[in-house]
């Protein structure tokens, strides 16, 4: 460590406690940005160049397939159910972990994390276990003809248990560090519980809701195991965009699978721009909360 | 507002935090809960703010009974330890939080919000911060707009937890002062809870001396520290030097000294402990009659002199007070002999003191 004489000609040179020399910096640096630009950044490329291998031509005729809108749609669908379903019980079963204090609050901290403990595939197959044709109910839900096993349903089903801890994973102990002192304080100051929620508890955890949800949605539109198993793969009715690359792949059309990959991946860049521009467009007003 | 508590039981999961706390302050009164570190504040504090529910005992308003009401019904401003502040809103939308969260049918509109903020902001003295966010300000600030949302309100009765806690001396006695004079000015009933024995008794009319779930004593600042009714309100009151003695028709036999303990007049050769304040030690010459003692250290800094002694009987470790300039000072200098006497003494028998 060299010592600083305090003076005007190094009062200008402000150091960081926890600086690192240059090397060690540069060092870090450069190990995270290559470890990147391999995993990350190359694939990403390949995918669009693999799409327009073709060209923008051969790339338009694959996207505008109707079998490739209709996967669009049912992945948007799917995830628009998804989502919503599980920041209301992501939500919901936070608050309850983090305020309050009850009999079996372990067992439902379990529970929430079982969806990440067991392969996506399994979870699929429980539920052709349970609402197939030949599974538990499957006779009583033929007779009142109702559909779920290679059905919208189904899908959406699997995905959201799929999808299940990640909103509620990342409030629990957001919600747990902030402690209940801002909510008593709003009771005591005569609020509503539903008010102290809406005023209190959202917009202090509004990042890491966000963030649970840009989680939640890239999983719930790229899911793929538990999806497969429920789907039936049923062209133009129960293939979702991650199910319709792989029919493409196997089929050879490698310029069609890319450039449904490609829109996958083009959904995910979306997301990932909506979540910068909101933090920068509300990052001071938030700037009490935790931002990621 | 009147505020009774009458017979107050808390425990947790089978440890009891309050056991039987007797408690009232009438409309105007600046009421001091004092204590260590456990013994049951900020629990009596949070039941009477209905943020915590008692297992039994009655809990009056103004002779209404409010153990159903919850915290919003009581029109009670409570100002928390660590301040709670809402981080994510600005001073002015903490401040106006209150109204702004009434039933729209006594929601006030929102000019006179307004105008009302900024009237408390100015009271508080942060009149140019309204926009900040609580992480832009500095302790002392943040206290007072915690205190600032906690009279939006308008309440009857002001709890503050350990309000000067996390300030330096000097902040903490302007603001305590400041504080009283606005209780007076706003006729408010206020309890507050400190472990500062110097700011409960320059700060309240009444102070409850707690310990370990109970209300040991309750008086005025000078009735608590001239009066204390047990030898652990003694203690916790200021300094206190600890002799064991034998009390007997109602004097108090200290080594070789007698002196009088007039509230024991009935007890007859029973054991106990005579307190002494450090000013009320006497320091003499050697030869002098007392109890002998060695100096051990001497500081000088300070308003007083203040001298460390080692019984020579026992070893115990005493603290005397010398006045600067006194006769007494020339008889200390470090390991000299010298013998002690008191004037004022206050015995406690055994019994009393566990
Ligand atoms: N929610 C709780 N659960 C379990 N025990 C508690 C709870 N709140 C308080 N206690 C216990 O009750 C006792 C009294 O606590 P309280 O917070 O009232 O003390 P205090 O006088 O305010 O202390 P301090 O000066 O340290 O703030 C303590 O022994 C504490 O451990
Ligand atoms: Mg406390």
């Amino acid at each position: 460590m060299e010592t600083q004489t305090a003076g005007p000609a190094t009062a200008a040179k402000v150091r960081r406690a926890t600086t690192e020399s240059p090397l060690v910096r540069w060092a870090l640096i450069a190990t995270g940005m290559l470890f990147i630009a391999l995993v990350l950044v190359l694939p990403l490329i390949s995918v669009f160049m693999e799409a327009l291998s073709g060209g923008f031509a051969t790339f338009f005729q694959a996207v505008g397939n109707a079998d490739t809108w209709q996967a669009v749609r049912l992945t948007l669908l799917v995830a628009a159910i998804a989502v919503p379903l599980n920041v209301v019980f992501g939500l919901a079963a936070a608050w309850a972990v983090a305020k309050f204090d009850f009999r079996g609050k372990s067992l439902l901290v379990t529970l929430i994390d079982l969806p990440f403990s067991v392969s996506p595939v399994i979870s699929g197959l429980i539920y052709v276990l349970l609402y197939g044709a030949n599974g538990w109910f499957g006779p009583a839900l033929k007779e009142l003809d109702i559909k779920i096993i290679f059905n919208v349903t189904g899908l959406v089903l699997a995905t959201v248990f799929v999808t299940f801890p990640f909103v509620a994973r990342e409030l629990i102990p957001l919600m747990q560090e902030q402690g209940r002192d801002e909510e008593e304080a709003a009771i005591s100051l005569g609020a509503s519980g539903w008010r102290t929620f809406w005023y209190v508890t959202l917009p202090n955890v509004a990042w890491g809701l966000l963030y649970g949800v840009l989680l939640c949605n890239a999983r719930a539109m790229g899911e793929f195991g538990a999806v497969s198993v429920v789907s039936g793969h049923i062209r133009g009715l129960t293939n979702t965009m991650p199910l319709h690359v792989e029919i493409l792949y196997n089929e050879y059309d490698f310029v069609g699978a890319f450039a449904v990959a490609s829109l996958l991946a083009g959904l995910a860049i979306v997301t990932l721009v909506a979540k910068s521009l909101l933090e920068w467009r509300y990052g001071d007003r938030l700037a009490g909360g935790r931002k990621h | 507002m009147t505020i009774t508590a009458d017979g107050i039981y808390k425990s947790f999961n089978g440890f009891p935090a309050l056991r039987g706390v007797n408690l009232s302050a009438s409309r105007g009164e600046f009421v001091a809960l004092l204590g260590p570190s456990g013994s049951g504040k900020t629990t009596l504090l949070r039941i009477l703010a209905g943020l915590e529910f008692a297992d039994s005992g009655r809990l009056l308003f103004n002779g209404r009974d409010v153990a159903s009401q919850g915290a919003g019904e009581r029109n009670v401003g409570f100002v928390f330890q660590h301040y709670a502040l809402f981080k994510h809103m600005t001073v002015a939308e903490n401040v106006s939080f209150g109204l702004r969260v009434k039933p729209r049918d006594k929601r006030p509109p929102k000019a006179v919000i307004d105008k009302q903020v900024n009237e408390l902001l100015r009271l508080v003295q942060l009149d140019r911060l309204g926009d900040r966010y609580p992480s832009q300000l500095s302790g002392g600030q943040r206290q007072r707009v915690a205190l600032a949302r906690a009279l939006a309100i308008q309440p009857a009765v002001l709890l503050l937890d350990e309000p000067f806690g996390a300030l330096d001396a000097k902040v903490r006695k302007e603001l305590r002062r400041w504080l009283r004079r606005l209780h007076d000015d706003m006729q408010l009933t206020s309890l507050f809870v400190t472990h500062d024995q110097e700011e409960a008794l320059e700060l309240a009319d009444r102070i409850a001396v707690m310990s370990d779930g109970r209300i040991e004593q309750i008086g005025t600042p000078a009735e608590v520290y001239q009066r204390p009714a047990t030898a652990f309100v003694y203690e916790f009151l200021g300094n206190a030097n600890r002799l064991p003695c034998r009390i007997d028709r109602g004097r108090a036999m200290v080594g070789s000294l007698v002196l009088p303990a007039p509230e024991h007049p009935e007890l007859r050769d029973a054991t106990g402990v005579a307190f002494v304040r450090p000013h009320d030690l006497i320091i003499g010459d050697a030869r002098a009659e007392g109890l002998e003692a060695r100096v051990r250290q001497i500081f000088v800094a300070g308003p007083a002199i203040r001298v460390e002694l080692a019984l020579l009987a026992n070893g115990e470790m005493l603290e005397a007070e010398v006045p600067h300039g006194s006769p007494a000072g020339e008889l200390i200098a470090p390991d000299k002999l010298v013998t002690l006497t008191m004037t004022k003494i206050r015995a406690f028998p055994d019994a009393a003191t566990a």
